[in-house]
């Protein structure tokens, strides 16, 4: 595929837009972080270097404690193997994460009850949540289940919208007035309603939720693909097209789809903050993701039930607006770069 | 014209009639409604009545064939969805929204105690969405591409972002729980009853100052962007450079002739604030613990009261369905170019 120049000038036009350009490179950064989220937040080791042997347990399978000389045959606490290395001072070491905790791993300490609040020393650099899990590890691993959340989502229902839409636009008829009428009635049904009531039957997992929510979420994108592709029908390149002789499917992909790319493409940022939104607004009703997967909604709940657990509101708080602003910034300027409005200023 | 507003109300029967099955369908067929419910708590006494001594066959099942029956028919589960549906609209039709499963209450008088409330919130929020909005962007389109133009557009896209029951928790962990400047949440101190009319007064509107920047903060955007483009447009229209260009000021030509131009579209989505000004969010109802139809359609579906949750949803779907042909008809109101036929 070639990129056409006034596709370049789009770019170029998306680049000069500093602020929604710098919220991109932050979002685009943040996102491969947590894809690698393993390198920075894990209660496995990066390097265990013991008796010459040298072992890499981020991935893979789990490495009992035998394997280093202690004396059970579960995963080896590599927190405690690092204090002992040091102490027997015996020339094995081990590399732990910045953040050596899991989002699954209840840190219990005798003498303190958690919430704990932020500790450098503890390594818990945003304190625990309330069943004493640290609050990073559960952001950054919640941030990634939401992001692919939201990207699955996102193109399950464009997928779903721009074919229904492009039929709609582009046959019409009583295929269009029939549909009309379904999304009708079916964007004045609730939402979050139906949401809740079905998974309320089963407790859904990350690709059940995205089914439902792609059921009752179709319509808008629809609509907005019908729109466009209603009035590219109408213009004189599809007739010559048709002249030519080129078949339905031909006009639909080949002429009209490129054409109307623009304008999906300005919906995208705000599809994904939806899908951020929605998934934390059912975990905070406790609807969506089951628990013990990390979810930013879980936290905002814990944060709600426990005001003097401040840390928790705060940290989760704080990351959502970053990530949203940061969409928000993204999905403004692809809307100025790629459907611009020239504005007349009076001095 | 008049044919075609005729024909969008009619309209509203197939489409009401449509929503509404399908949620009575769905209620239908999601297990645990009133009569798992009512055996769950018969298992409960009878474990507890019994002690250790209940017999297996309780345990599994207290209630009999009859009463189950007996229960079913209560509920209008003995027939089939359709003739249940049927009855239901019935009398839905005669102004009878039913009896909650829940509290054994009748369904108008549980949503009619929770309208004001609603209504409360929603005429605030518009009138001060309205009020801060179309000054902000008329003040945004006319400073186009200032340091104030920028500097709040960074700040209604912040708000934008975040969804308003985040921003509720974030102020009351910050206003309420650390600095203690606010209430926590409910709508009225403890002591509401015994308050004199000015000391109501202050308790209500100190009670809701968070709840309605929580609802404030999304509507901002929408609105402000959406006065300060179209006003943009028509700055840069024709008629607009005419009347500047036969000497007027340039104040006279922005609020004599582009603003009323401007206007139009705020005109489109007033017909929908009939429906926002009873649903309410139940998530900021949520959060604030204020006792609201959201709150009320929320609760209801997580404990399955269906004639709960078949009312709300009757009531605020033909509310929308109403607003979008009264927004139709302010469009049409306002600009005498628009023809609906």
């Amino acid at each position: 595929m070639s990129i056409s120049s006034l596709t370049i000038k789009k770019l170029k036009r998306f680049h000069a837009i500093k602020r929604g350009y710098y919220a991109f490179v932050l979002l685009v950064a943040m996102i491969l972080a947590s894809l690698g989220a393993e390198l920075l937040v894990s209660n496995r080791a990066l390097i265990v270097h013991y008796q010459d042997n040298w072992y890499f347990p981020t991935y893979g399978d789990i490495i009992p404690g035998k394997a280093f000389g202690l004396d059970y045959d579960y995963e080896t606490n590599y927190r405690d193997l690092a204090d002992q290395f040091q102490s027997q001072n015996a020339g094995s070491w081990v590399l732990m994460p910045p953040v050596p905790y899991s989002p699954f791993e209840n840190d219990l300490r005798p003498d303190i009850l958690p919430p704990e609040p932020p500790s450098t020393q503890r390594r818990h650099y945003l304190g625990t949540d309330t069943s004493g899990r640290d609050v990073l590890a559960r952001l950054v691993y919640g941030f990634r289940i939401a992001i692919l959340f939201s990207l699955g989502l996102l193109m399950a229902t464009y997928a779903v919208g721009i074919s229904i839409g492009c039929a709609m636009g582009y046959y019409g008829g009583w295929f269009d007035i029939l549909l009309q009428r379904i999304i009708e009635i079916w964007s004045t049904v609730p939402f979050l309603y139906v949401v809740i009531i079905i998974s309320s039957i089963a407790v859904p997992n990350f690709w059940w939720l995205i089914a439902i929510m792609v059921i009752f979420g179709w319509m808008g994108v629809t609509w907005t693909i019908r729109t466009v592709t209603y009035k590219e029908k109408e213009r004189d390149y599809v007739l010559a097209a048709k002249a030519l002789g080129a078949s339905d499917l031909r006009i639909i992909f080949r002429h009209i789809l490129p054409n109307t790319v623009s304008i999906i493409v300005t919906y995208i940022p705000f599809s994904i903050s939806g899908g951020i939104v929605a998934l934390t607004s059912l975990d905070y009703l406790g609807f969506g993701l089951p628990p013990p997967t990390p979810s930013w909604g879980e936290l905002l709940q814990q944060a709600w039930a426990n005001f003097s657990a401040w840390w928790i509101g705060f940290s989760v708080i704080a990351a959502m607006v970053v990530t949203l602003v940061a969409v928000t910034f993204v999905g403004e300027a692809v809307r100025e770069a790629f459907d611009p409005k020239m504005h007349t200023v009076y001095e | 014209m008049t044919a075609y507003f005729i024909r969008r109300f009619l309209l509203i029967v197939p489409t009401f009639l449509g929503i509404t099955i399908l949620i009575f369908v769905i209620t239908r067929f999601v297990p645990g409604g009133p009569i798992e419910r009512i055996i769950a708590q018969a298992q409960q006494q009878a474990l507890e009545g019994g002690g250790t001594a209940v017999s297996e066959t309780v345990q599994r099942q207290p209630l009999s064939d009859d009463q189950i029956d007996l229960l079913k028919k209560y509920y209008g589960f003995d027939k089939p969805v359709l003739v249940s549906y049927v009855t239901w609209l019935g009398k839905l039709v005669r102004g009878d929204l039913g009896i909650s499963t829940r509290y054994y209450d009748p369904v108008w008088e549980m949503i009619r105690e929770r309208i004001p409330i609603s209504l409360y919130f929603g005429l605030l929020t518009l009138i001060a969405t309205y009020g801060v909005c179309i000054p902000l962007g008329i003040a945004k389109a006319i400073r186009h591409k200032s340091a104030f133009d920028d500097a709040s557009s960074v700040l209604v896209f912040v708000g934008y972002a975040i969804p308003g029951w985040v921003a509720g928790i974030l102020m009351i962990l910050v206003f309420s729980s650390h600095w203690e400047l606010f209430p926590l949440g409910e709508l009225v101190g403890e002591n509401f009853e015994t308050m004199s009319l000015w000391e109501k007064a202050l308790d209500l509107a100190w009670h809701s100052m968070l709840p309605l920047m929580a609802y404030l903060i999304g509507a901002f955007s929408f609105m402000t962007f959406l006065m300060k483009n179209t006003l943009m447009d028509n700055l840069a229209a024709d008629y607009v450079r005419t009347a500047m260009a036969k000497g007027l000021t340039f104040r006279r030509a922005v609020f004599g002739h582009a603003l009323r131009n401007s206007l139009i579209p705020i005109a489109t989505t007033f017909g929908n604030n009939i429906s926002v000004i009873l649903s309410g969010s139940f998530l900021v109802e949520k959060v604030f613990n204020i006792d609201g139809m959201g709150l009320l359609g929320y609760e209801s579906v997580v404990e399955r009261d269906y004639p709960v949750v078949m009312g709300v949803l009757a009531i605020s779907s033909m509310l929308f369905l109403v607003g979008n042909i009264l927004s139709d008809m302010c469009v049409a109101a306002v600009d005498p170019r628009v023809k609906f036929e």
